[in-house]
């Protein structure tokens, strides 16, 4: 039979364990909001920045049948491919970090011809690497936390410098996007070479548009490295929206289960100390029928 | 008196979205004002201070670090780095005319349009 007093101290265990997986999932579902909030904010930029990117490739586009840029140049065979993921920096949110990795993993089998580099933003993918010894020729550990355009443009700069001098074919960024308070999905985004699918050629007519600096070389490699820092900025936000919003669930799930094992537990006590009882009350009666 | 939209967004959001009657640029190929009725022109911004004329004939300056300029007929539309709005009460004033010059302090750009930029945010200050 178990024991009674042990399993009272099993209820109030876990009782305590489901305040706090229901404070957790408070604290988080109030900053899915406010990440949610930053990241629609944001939203505007990359709207116009990407409308803009648009009408100057369109420009061109026009002059000479091809974006006749470094950043557009698709290397067929890439010899070195950077991958850059973002991951959280803390746990308890369900498999939000493990699918990065995954997917990570899933690129380096796809590149394995190629000489693969890889950049960690977030604790749990960085420590996932370092205890695999997979090396990493960047990492960044408190930046998904709090994300910041000016640390993110300065951690991909280099990649894209590398980029520039040909040191890099291409850099994948990864990470878990945001989709709605429910479903994460994980985003593969190609940021170098620019893919030019992105960029869509409407035909606008361009034929007034001057532009200063009068260099289209200037304005447009200074327009994809502002992209660039953006897209990277804003896969903070959106990772950031993601986690809260996976780690929500991830509560919200530890709570059911630990009231669910609460309801178990006190069935478990009530049998237990009615069998105390029965078996007290057999004692007495087969001691007064002794006495008979 | 004509009026033209002018949009100032940052990657934090949107700073200014209004009807204006002028507004003077710092562009990286000199400063220029801007009318309604401008031709479309597409400049990169240096570090400075965006000045804007409200339709209700007020003068708002921004300070902004880098970015772009795309100007159409009756649309402006400035895409920057980062930018402080030097304008509400005294109090939130002061706290903007700090915030525009450490924003300013960090450009990377050139000494010359750092200065002039400061100088302006120093004028602006000693004006209110």
């Amino acid at each position: 039979m178990a024991n009674l007093k042990e399993i009272k101290r099993k209820i109030s265990s876990v009782k305590g364990t489901q305040k706090t997986t229901r404070a957790m999932k408070l604290v988080s579902s109030a900053k899915l909001k406010r990440a949610e909030e930053v990241a629609k904010r944001s939203k505007v930029y990359a709207l116009k920045l990407t409308e803009l990117l648009n009408e100057i490739a369109q420009k061109m586009n026009n002059s000479s049948g091809e974006i006749d840029n470094i950043f557009f140049y698709e290397n067929p065979n890439p010899k070195v491919v950077d991958i850059v993921f973002v991951s959280a920096d803390k746990g308890l949110c369900g498999g939000f970090n493990y699918q990065t990795i995954k997917r990570v993993n899933k690129l380096r089998k796809e590149y394995s011809n190629a000489t693969i580099r890889l950049s960690g933003i977030g604790k749990k993918g960085i420590a996932f690497f370092r205890y695999n010894n997979i090396d990493m020729i960047n990492q960044i550990e408190d930046l998904s936390a709090s994300p910041d355009y000016d640390k993110a443009s300065k951690f991909i700069s280099t990649l894209v410098e590398d980029f520039i001098q040909g040191k890099t074919d291409k850099i994948i960024l990864v990470y878990n996007g945001y989709v709605n308070m429910i479903t994460q999905e994980i985003v593969e985004q190609q940021l170098l070479p620019v893919d030019s699918s992105t960029v869509e050629l409407k035909s606008v007519s361009m034929s007034e548009l001057e532009v200063e600096p009068d260099d289209d070389d200037t304005i447009i490699d200074a327009l994809v490295k502002k992209y660039i820092d953006y897209t990277m900025y804003y896969a903070l936000l959106n990772s950031l929206a993601a986690e809260h919003s996976a780690r929500m669930q991830a509560m919200d799930a530890a709570t059911n289960n630990a009231g669910e094992m609460v309801k178990k537990l006190t069935v478990k006590y009530n049998k237990a100390r009615q069998e105390a009882i029965t078996t007290e009350l057999i004692e007495i009666i087969s001691g007064m029928e002794s006495l008979k | 008196m004509e009026l033209m939209k002018l949009e100032i967004v940052t990657p934090h959001g949107v700073i200014f979205d209004d009807e204006v009657k002028q507004v003077t640029l710092p562009g990286s190929e000199g400063e220029f004002g801007v009318l309604p009725k401008h031709s479309t022109i597409l400049s990169l911004l240096n570090t400075g201070v965006i000045v804007i004329d409200t339709k209700d004939n007020k003068e708002i300056s921004v300070a902004i670090n880098s970015g772009y300029v795309k100007v159409e007929e009756d649309r402006t539309l400035c895409i920057v780095d980062g930018a402080v709005a030097l304008s509400g009460d005294d109090n939130n004033l002061a706290k903007a005319i700090e915030e525009a010059k450490e924003l300013l302090q960090k450009a990377t750009q050139s000494n010359m349009g750092i200065a002039t930029a400061m100088s302006k945010v120093e004028h602006i200050s000693k004006t209110l």
